[in-house]
Order: C-alpha cells, then structure tokens, then sequence
C-alpha cells in the first residue's frame, strides 16, 4: 500500500490527503448529527405518555358527555355519538398495559383499565336501561357510572401528574444529556481539527520532504559545493523523477567537470615545458655572450697594448690606452653599486680625455670640486651619461668651440653636481620630456655606452626616494644647457 | 554526519507510519467515544424499563392515613411479605393526587379489581357494605388493625383491644406508684383519686373502646389502687384534617388536668406530647402512649412521655398477606391474626432508638 502511494502522482496524493481528511471529518460529523438527531427524537418523545394520557381523558369526557346527552334527550346523535366515543375510549384504554409492576404509574395505568372497563359497562348498562325506560335502573347505573367516571378522572390526572414529574426528571436527564453531548461534540470536532491539521501537516512535510531536501542540495550546489549529498529518490512522483534527475545531471557535471580539469592540467603541464625550453635557451644564449666579452680578456689585452706603447716609448698612446682600459674597467665593475662623487668625477674626466683623444682635442672642459664633497656615495654610471649626452646632443656639432663645465658643490643639506654645456641647448618641451623620463633613448648609437637619460633619472629616484632629483636648465636654442642633479649630503 | 543525513532520509517513512498510526487512534478514539455516549445515553433514556419487576399478583392496602409512619411500617411489613410470593402490595390512594376516604378508595380498588385487599375497618355500616360488595366480587378483604366483624372479610389482624387494655391498666398502675414516691414525705400533697383521661377516635368503633377499657378495667381490679381513680374518655374529633391537635389541647385547658393520658394512636399521643411540653405539665401528666416513631422514642428518653405501646406494625403487615395468600389458596384462612404488643419505657427505649437509628443510617 505504501509503495503504491508512493508511486502516485504529486496532485493525486494531495488531493487525496485533503478529501481523506474531509471525509474523515465529514463522518465525525455525520456520527455527531446522528447522536444529536437520536437525542432530540428522545426528547420530543419525553412527554409523549401525557400526550396520551390527554387524550384518554378527553375520550373519556366524550364518552360521559354522550351518555348525559342521550340521558337528557334520547336522542340518536348522542346515541352515535356514545358509540363512536365508546369506540375511540374502548380502543384507547386497550393500548393500556396490564401488568403489575413495582412502578406506580404501570399499576396506575392497570387499575385505570380495569375501572374503565367497569365504567364502560356501567355506562352500557346506563343506556341499555334508558331504552327500556327503567328509570329507577338507569339511575342507579348512572351514578355508579358517574362515581367511577370521577374515580378514573382522578387516577388519570394523578397518573398525568406521575408521568410528567417523571418525564420531567427525564427531560431534564435528557437535556443535560444533550448540553453534555454538545460540549462533547464540540470537543470531538475541535480534536478532529487538530488531529486532521497535524495529520495533514505532516503528510505534507512528508511529500515536500524530498523537495526540499532537493532544494538544500540544489542551494549547496549554488553556492559552489558541487560536491553536495545528493538526495534520494523517494518515489516515482514528479518529485522523485525531479531529484533522480538532478542527481543524475549532478553526476554527469561533476564528470564534465574532471575531464576539463583534466584536460587543463595536460594544457599546464605542456606550457610548462615550453617556458623550461625558453629558459634553458636564454641561459644557453647568456652563456654564450659571457663566453664571447671576457672583460678581464679586453682588459689584459687592453693592458698588453699599453705596456707596448711604453716599450716603444709612445707615452701619448701608453697614456690613452690605460685611460681606454680604465675607463672600461669601470663599466664592468660599478654598474650596479654604490661608489663616490670623486670616482664619477674620474670616470668622466676619462671619457672626455678618450674623447679628445678620438675627436683630437675639440672639447674644452673644466672642473670645479669642492674636495670634501668627493667622498660622498652616488649610485654609479650617472655623470658619464649626462656628460655624453652633452657631448652628443649639445656640442657635437661646434667643432673646437664645445665646452662642458663639471662642478660639485653644496647647497645647504644636499651636494649639487652640475654640468653645463654652451651647445645646441634645449626647448622647454623637451626638457619636460627628458625629465618626466619620456625621452626615449635610441638604441645602437655607436658612440654610447648603452645607458640612456630614463634611466639615469630612474635610478637617482630609486636612491634618493624624491622625484625632484635632477633639474634642466636651457636658456633656448644655442644657448646651451645645464643639468644638475642633487643627491643627500648625510650619506657618507 | 553520514549517520545523520540517514536519520534525516528514514524520517518521512517513519513519519508516514506514526501518521497512520495517530489518524487511526483519532480516528478509532472518536468513534468510540461517539459510541460509548451514544450508547450510554440510550440506557439513561431506558433505565426505568430495565429496573422495572413484575408481579403476578397485586393487593391494596387501604389505610386509616398512608402518610404516617405507622402505616408506611405496616405497608413496608407487607410489602416485603409479599414481594416473596411475587405479589405486589400497595398503599392504596398514595399515588392519587386527591385525598380519598377509606371507603371511596375501597370503592376503587374493587372496581381496578385488584387480587386482595387489606383495609382498616372502621367499623361503619358504608365499609362493611363495601367489604361485602369486594367479597362478593371474589377480591377477599383483610381488615387489618381495626374491625368489621360483621362484614364478610376473610379475617382480621390487628391486636387485641383487650390487652391493650390491660397493658395501658398496668402501666396506669406504675405510674400511680410512681406518684406516690415522688410525693412521699411531702405533707402538703395529700393522696387523692388518680385522674385518667382516654383520647378515642371519633370514628372508633366503641365496641373496640369498650375492650380496651374493660382491659384497663380488669387489671387495675387485680391490683387495686389504694388512692381509687376516675376514667374520662375523650373524644378526639379526627373527621377534620388538623382537629386532633386541637382536641387535644382542649383537655389542657381544662381546669382538670388529669394525671394520666392515654393516648391510642400515633398522632394523638405525638399530639399530647406538644402539649405538655407547651402547657408546661411535664412531670404531672403521664402519657401513656401509642408506636415507636422516632418521635415519641426521643420523647420516652426524656422523660416526657411516660411508656409507650408498640406494635410490631411489620408483621402486621405480614399477617395480611399471609391471610390473603392462604385465602386465594386454600379458600379458608385463620379468623383473626394478632400482632405481637411491646412495651417501650424508659428502660428500654435506647434500644428501640439504637434501631431507628440503624435503619435511618
């Protein structure tokens, strides 16, 4: 049975709850009528023996009435009258019982009888007497019949009075009875409710129970946990090929789900390995560079010309190939370490002399350094850029007449380097430019050591954490220009 | 929380089962209920029938007054006889709204034709008629406690005349003694004649006087009294409800009050027990009365009744039925059935209230 239930469909099983529940409080109700119903017939009936007994009474005046009347006038209607009442009585008082019981009324009811049946035969005797004209006969029957004529009156009414004290006991039993009954049926169809909304509550719960677990699962699902408990199927109803679908559809994501993870994973691996074959390339090509520029090999070489040049006694090239050395030396060595104003200041005045040496001569420089400034750090390869990019963009063009002027001095809390050249000078624009560090340097410039004025400026920001590490100053075009840059004086 | 998820799947099929089981108890509960009310209803409605006994046989007594306690004794007595022989006995007239003389009633219970009737004769022409007309119709008549001999009744029960007579004599000697002990040594009472005074129903029979005074009359003779008496009798006008208790009283107003009061029945000896204690005489008037109640009971412990006649009114009624039960068998049956007398004074009155206790409890 239960398995059959569980196989209906979803609207047959609600609308079965709900017409189980109505006929179930129909039927209370139907039982409930049925009780009220029953005890009200009682009740109607209570008083039915004084009905009755009224009405032998009244046949019984009819019967006395008739007789006196036929007394009076002999006539034929009040003869017919006295048969037809004599009739109705005779009949009533044999509905009468006849045992003896410790009742009083059934005993009342007995001895009723017995006088009315006297009473009628008296009466009967009346009559027959009056139509023999025996007056002194009829007289006598007549009083007798009227003495138990008040007698049975008597009983009657005593009899009424009876019945109805005990009717009355019984109606008030009944009533009672029915108040009871009424609070009975009152509590039976308010347990009835109860009982029916608790049982329908929970038939309900019962059926929405899969959906609802449906629902967390699906809820979980939601939020990301597809690794929710999936439901199980409760039945074959809308709802239990709800949650076997969605069981199933869960299955078949999470598989969906593993054969990309999967397949990502394979993608991984793969690209992994390709990065790893880049890398070692890079390395394989940074090998091969380092192998190709040995320093130390220029230097040594370097070196060897400069000792020949002794030998031979060309001091003049003795001298240009130890500053070419030097110079490169430096390069190697500094890049990316801090060093001091005075070894900047070196290393730039070994780049003009190379540069005089190459250009024979044309550049005019001077200095002026504050000696107790020169041991103060600096991040290193910074001058020689600046003053190259004098050189090259500044007064490249104007023959013997370039000049660059170099001067390191204090002003007030921070040491000032300054190089200034009398060349091209610069726009406004463009100063905006080399500053805000948009200048792009142009690469394979022969006659660069490959450091560009960006990162010149971005490497003193590093160090001094402030933008405003390097001022331009340019009257205009041909007016020449001035590069300052600052640097912490508190630092040595 | 495997283990719990699975509580939670198994809980809608438990869930069902307890709904079944719940509905069905609900279910099974109301109708129980409806049924047992019903049923329990319909036997308050029939409970009447269900008590009810039958009888084959069925006898009225017609008494003097079915109210007093005397008569409802007497009737109880018979009732009880009778309900061995599946006969019914009852108070003739109790039942009727309207009160209804001896005769009337008697005129009733043989037109109802009842199987026997135990009347108290009074000894009228009007009851003998009628016990003879009942007779003559096949009902027998008993008489009980008071007679018409002449009429046709198949036998009477009751108690001698005589010796009531003689017992009241007795008595009316202990009290003479009694009299004379309270008053010796006091110079100032000189003996004088003892006064008695008889209270008789109008509607007494006087031949039934006549024997109860010539009872009296016989035994004071055997022990004579040294100081002589005087009987008076008077009339008791019972023909009106309430006249008796101002018959009574009459003999208090009188100048005369005598020493001694005979009282013969309930009512007049309850009656001159009021009166004493009103007219303040306890203590020189001696009643001598008549049944048990409870009443005069109380009154004979304190002193205010002097000793009282008991009749055992319960095998009185007996008596009757026994009369007419032999009667209806046999044809015959023994003339006249006398109830047993038992003298209550102060001696043994707490017996007699110890009983009447009893039987109230």
């Amino acid at each position: 049975m239960s398995n059959r239930f569980r196989n209906l469909p979803l609207s047959y099983k609600i609308s079965g709850i709900f017409v189980l529940a109505n006929l179930f409080i129909f039927i209370v109700d139907i039982s409930l009528l049925f009780g009220i119903n029953s005890m009200s017939v009682e009740m109607e009936m209570a008083y039915q023996d004084n009905r009755h007994l009224n009405e032998l009474t009244e046949a019984l005046d009819n019967v006395q009435s008739a007789m006196t009347d036929y007394l009076n006038s002999k006539s034929t209607d009040s003869l017919s009258d006295y048969y037809i009442s004599e009739q109705t009585y005779a009949e009533l008082v044999g509905e009468l019982t006849v045992s003896i019981t410790d009742r009083a009324y059934t005993r009342m009811e007995r001895n009723i009888r017995n006088m009315s049946e006297e009473y009628l035969s008296e009466v009967s005797q009346t009559i027959e007497a009056k139509r023999g004209r025996n007056v002194e006969k009829y007289r006598v029957h007549y009083e007798d019949a009227s003495k138990l004529y008040e007698y049975i009156k008597s009983y009657i009414r005593s009899l009424n009075e009876e019945r109805f004290l005990s009717n009355s006991e019984k109606y008030s039993a009944l009533a009672r009875n029915f108040r009871i009954f009424e609070v009975f049926a009152l509590a039976v169809m308010f347990i009835v409710l109860l009982g029916s909304a608790v049982v329908i509550t929970r038939i309900t719960r019962a059926l929405i129970y899969p959906l609802q677990a449906l629902a967390k699962s699906a809820d979980e699902v939601t939020v990301g946990n597809l690794d929710a408990e999936l439901p199980k199927s409760t039945g074959n109803d809308e709802i239990g090929r709800l949650t076997t679908a969605f069981g199933k559809m869960m299955v078949s994501i999470r598989e969906y789900i593993e054969k990309i993870r999967m397949s990502m994973e394979k993608e991984r691996l793969m690209q992994e390995k390709e990065l790893m074959m880049e890398t070692h390339l890079k390395d394989a090509q940074l090998k091969y560079l380092q192998a190709q520029i040995n320093p130390h090999f220029l230097f040594n070489t370097l070196n060897a010309g400069a000792q020949l040049a002794m030998m031979e006694g060309a001091d003049r090239t003795y001298e240009y190939v130890q500053t070419v050395a030097d110079f490169f030396r430096y390069n190697v060595k500094k890049q990316d370490e801090l060093v001091s104003i005075g070894e900047e200041v070196d290393l730039v005045d070994n780049y003009i002399r190379i540069l005089n040496v190459r250009f024979s001569g044309d550049i005019h420089y001077d200095k002026q350094t504050d000696e107790r400034l020169l041991k103060v750090k600096m991040p290193g390869m910074i001058l020689q850029p600046i003053v190259e990019n004098s050189v090259n963009h500044g007064i490249r063009e104007m023959g013997d007449k370039g000049h660059i002027f170099l001067r390191v001095y204090r002003d007030d809390d921070r040491v000032c380097i300054s190089v200034k050249d009398n060349g091209k000078g610069m726009t406004p624009e463009d100063i905006e430019k080399v500053v805000g560090g948009k200048w792009k340097y142009e690469e394979q410039k022969g006659d660069s050591n490959g450091i560009g004025m960006d990162n010149v400026i971005a490497r003193l920001r590093l160090f001094d954490d402030r933008d405003d590490v390097i001022h331009i100053y340019s009257e205009g075009i041909d007016q020449g220009t001035e590069v300052v840059i600052n640097l912490p004086y508190n630092n040595a | 929380m495997t283990k719990e998820t699975k509580g939670v799947e198994s809980a809608p099929i438990s869930n069902r089962s307890v709904i079944f089981l719940i509905s069905t108890t609900i279910f099974a509960a109301a109708i129980l209920i409806v049924a047992f009310l019903y049923i329990r209803f319909y036997l308050a409605g029939s409970s009447d029938e269900i008590n009810e006994r039958s009888y084959s046989r069925y006898y009225a007594m017609i008494a003097e007054d079915h109210k007093s306690s005397f008569w409802q004794s007497v009737y109880q007595g018979a009732l009880e006889a009778a309900e061995k022989n599946d006969t019914y006995v009852e108070l003739f007239g109790s039942n009727l709204l309207y009160d209804y003389s001896t005769a009337e009633l008697m005129e009733m219970a043989v037109s109802a034709g009842v199987d026997g009737i135990m009347v108290y004769g009074n000894g009228s022409d009007e009851m003998t008629e009628l016990i003879n007309e009942a007779s003559d119709k096949g009902i027998p008549v008993v008489t009980i406690y008071s007679d018409n001999s002449s009429s046709k009744r198949c036998s009477y029960v009751g108690i001698s005349g005589y010796n009531i007579g003689r017992e009241y004599g007795r008595q009316i000697i202990s009290v003479s003694n009694e009299k004379r002990r309270v008053s010796y040594g006091s110079q100032d009472h000189p003996e004088e004649e003892l006064k008695i005074t008889m209270l008789v129903d109008s509607k007494m029979a006087s031949y039934n006087q006549n024997l109860i005074l010539s009872g009296i009359q016989d035994s004071m003779s055997q022990n004579p009294l040294s100081t002589g008496y005087s009987i008076k009798i008077v009339t008791v006008d019972n023909n009106n409800p309430f006249s008796v208790e101002e018959s009574v009283r009459d003999v208090f107003m009188d100048n005369d009050v005598p020493d001694v009061l005979v009282c013969l029945n309930e009512l007049d000896t309850t009656c001159a027990y009021q009166a004493v204690v009103d007219y303040n005489q306890v203590g020189n008037v001696y009643i001598l009365g008549y049944y048990d109640s409870e009443k005069i009971l109380n009154a004979i412990s304190r002193n205010v009744v002097f000793s009282s006649l008991a009749v055992d009114t319960a095998q009185m009624g007996a008596f009757c039925v026994e009369a007419l039960d032999e009667y209806k068998e046999f044809g015959y049956t023994s003339q006249y059935f006398a109830a047993d007398l038992t003298l209550i004074d102060r001696n043994n009155v707490s017996e007699y209230l110890k009983k009447e206790e009893e039987t109230d409890e």
